[in-house]
């Protein structure tokens, strides 16, 4: 290391941030290398779309990354003239912020427009503003590592636990929730996300509205609690749940490998679900609640409180992806909304099941996202 | 020696336009070099004064900003912070405890690389160590970071344990101790690994430097090697340390991403090292990992802390510049006297 090199470095680290940033955003479109199998399977859209040709930018929430990189791959052996660029480290916020810029095509995000945003983008959609279309289904998983142990989980246990109000593994709350369970003499390290997220938002929604005495913090991307570990991103947690002994974390289901997760239980009853795709399909069914912010709008709020089924699991995790109704030109008007109809088709929500394990939307809301997608102009 | 052109040459550097051979002519090829050098230097200044001119404007509408009342700063990362300076306080904090803590770890560690390299290892090993605390400065921080996750993470949980257990009255190593090991001690070992090879580099160099005379005069009076290096080699180092103290101090200062992997932080104040519940976040850690979710007017403050950041930085740097020219001088009027 060279003194005299120092503000020359500094110049061309800051280059080569640029080229990596820019190769990041083009590298995420073929990034989805398993998607391209499950391609074959899309061959009834192949007569639409194989006639299309351009390139859609977009960027927003990492937690979609996995099966937007599935549905490039699958759409793009379709159409080969497309290419899509889905840029995930912006996060939801960023998303937005650049979607609204007019930099981005649709963006992805876990929270969908604030009424302030939905008006914002006026200005450039024109009156008909703007579709939040929820186009990825998956489910908050309760992650912990307990070597031999099964955990069921009540809501009003998970509140204590995620807010340090149960500090040790035999708590009495906790060994009531799992008759039989050998609870071992262990404090609780409860891990979070250190980095602001949609999965952070949607696991306090679910634990505000379902314990609201128990857990005071309204939704929020930041972790509200202090005293808990927090790690960055997803995988992050995962990590670092696997790697603690005696910890307790949340993710987005599709992203914990091979951690375990805890079954909760569905409304106040005793009776405790696990993940599964079907579980998450099921719970939106029962628990959406539309609240359109325009004409076609397809905006939900989730009332976590109505899940009570035994099918349902009870923490889905919901994600939008964001249109205009009105683009810049017909032609990317088209393209655009080709890629969304594709993403909400049957086809498309069974490759992001396969490839990105989230959950299939209910056949209503596919058909809806359709519908509203044909006033994209 | 190689560390700064001032610091390169015993003898005097001609001055442009002198010793050439025939004053009124110019080769084309000497004019164009000379605008590139000059364009290159010019453009440094551009760009920092680039960099400064949009972080303060950037900044402003934070800065400007009611903290209280804005919605937009309501929830999220700046959520319940009365204002900025109560915003920034404990992430400053956080920065220079990280990087004092790394300093303190690290620059014993580095000064005696440095000290092998230059005055103990055997001629042909000398270089190839130099290439490799070199290679060390090469490797990018988010290797740092995953390398500290999978398996420094881990590897200090017994030591954090024992530190805990033995010293706990000490507050540095009071509990509770962290049992994923994301703590302020994982990451200052981290950040004393970076910035290891960046000051034994320059300290090694400065040490090379040491006049052969004084040393063999030493070593005539009798002295050992390592009185030879306390009477001949350090003192008149003293000032080029510090220098490369304070550069390996501006790199701690900035470093994000091996920080923000394994740094379990909170908005706090702190002096705990052991646990991961109670450490003080660090501005660049911070500004990467709430940026992408942040509203505009949250991005905005978030530049504000970065700027903050920037000016003491640039300080730091400047000391050490300073420390660096200096000694420099000092030496050579030590050597004319």
């Amino acid at each position: 290391m060279r003194l005299t090199m120092m503000p020359g470095a500094v110049g061309a680290v800051t280059l080569a941030t640029a080229l990596a940033l820019t190769g990041c955003s083009a590298g995420a479109g073929a990034a989805g290398g398993a998607g391209t199998q499950a391609a074959h399977s899309t061959g009834d859209t192949a007569a639409t779309t194989s006639t299309l040709g351009g390139t859609i930018t977009a960027g927003g929430s990492s937690a979609q990354a996995n099966a937007q990189a599935a549905w490039t791959a699958a759409f793009q052996a379709q159409a080969h003239g497309v290419t899509i660029n889905y840029d995930k480290s912006q996060g939801s916020g960023g998303g937005v912020v650049n979607w609204l810029n007019g930099s981005y095509d649709f963006a992805g995000t876990d929270a969908g427009l604030t009424p302030a945003q939905q008006k914002q983008s006026q200005s450039m959609c024109g009156a008909g503003g703007a579709l939040n279309l929820p186009v990825y289904l998956s489910g908050v998983a309760v992650v912990y590592h307990l070597p031999g142990v099964t955990l069921r989980l009540t809501s009003a246990t998970v509140a204590k636990i995620f807010t340090k109000k149960i500090t040790r593994w035999n708590d009495p709350a906790i060994a009531a929730d799992n008759p039989g369970q050998k609870l071992p003499d262990e404090s609780i390290t409860v891990v979070s996300r250190s980095d602001a997220s949609g999965t952070t938002a949607n696991f306090t929604n679910y634990l505000h509205q379902v314990q609201p005495k128990l857990w005071p913090y309204p939704a929020s991307t930041t972790w509200p609690v202090k005293g808990t570990s927090g790690q960055q991103g997803g995988s992050g947690v995962v990590g670092t749940v696997l790697s603690g002994k005696g910890t307790i974390g949340y993710a987005d289901h599709s992203s914990i490998g091979q951690a375990a997760s805890a079954a909760i239980q569905v409304g106040s009853g005793s009776t405790f679900v696990g993940y599964s795709p079907r579980g998450a399909t099921r719970a939106f069914d029962t628990a959406a609640r539309p609240a359109p912010q325009t004409s076609g709008d397809l905006f939900t709020d989730i009332d976590y409180t109505k899940i009570t089924s035994a099918n349902a699991y009870p923490i889905p995790l919901l994600s939008y992806d964001v249109v205009c109704t009105r683009l810049a030109s017909p032609a990317q008007a088209k393209l655009t909304a080709a890629y969304l109809s594709f993403v909400a088709s049957d086809t498309g929500q069974k490759v992001a099941a396969k490839n990105a394990g989230s959950a299939p939307l209910p056949a209503s809301i596919q058909r809806q996202i359709a519908h509203s997608l044909a006033s994209v102009k | 020696m190689t560390t700064t052109p001032t610091m390169t040459a015993p003898h005097r550097v001609p001055r442009p336009g002198e010793g050439r051979p025939e004053p009124g002519r110019r080769r084309a090829g000497d004019t164009v070099f000379r605008w590139l050098t000059t364009g290159s230097a010019a453009s440094i200044i551009a760009i920092l004064a680039g960099v400064t001119v949009f972080l303060i404007v950037t900044a402003l509408p934070a800065l400007t900003a009611d903290w209280r009342t804005a919605p937009a700063l309501a929830g999220g990362t700046t959520g319940g912070v009365g204002s900025f300076w109560r915003y920034v306080a404990p992430l400053l904090w956080g920065t220079a405890w990280s990087s004092l803590l790394a300093l303190i770890l690290g620059t014993p560690v580095a000064l005696g690389i440095a000290l092998y390299v230059s005055h103990y290892a055997p001629r042909p090993l000398r270089r190839g160590l130099g290439y490799l605390i070199d290679l060390l400065a090469a490797v990018p921080s988010v290797v740092f970071g995953l390398w500290g996750i999978f398996v420094l993470r881990p590897a200090i949980l017994p030591l954090q344990d024992w530190l805990n257990h033995n010293l706990s009255w000490i507050p540095l190593f009071a509990g509770p101790v962290s049992k994923t090991g994301s703590t302020m001690l994982a990451a200052a070992i981290i950040l004393a690994v970076m910035i290891i090879p960046i000051i034994s580099s320059i300290a090694r160099e400065i040490f090379a430097q040491t006049p052969r005379l004084h040393e063999e005069a030493a070593l005539a009076l009798g002295a050992t090697r390592w009185e030879m290096i306390r009477l001949a080699v350090l003192p008149q180092a003293r000032r080029g340390i510090v220098s490369a103290t304070l550069l390996g101090l501006g790199r701690a200062l900035g470093e994000t991403m091996a920080v923000a992997l394994i740094l379990s932080p909170s908005l706090l104040f702190s002096v705990k090292i052991l646990t991961d519940t109670a450490n003080p976040q660090t501005v660049a850690a911070n500004l990467a990992l709430n940026f992408p979710e942040s509203t505009p007017l949250q991005r905005d403050a978030l530049i504000a802390t970065g700027l903050v950041l920037f000016i003491i930085s640039f300080a730091v740097n400047a000391l050490g510049r300073l420390v660096a020219g200096r000694a420099e001088t000092g030496r050579r009027k030590r050597g004319a006297a």
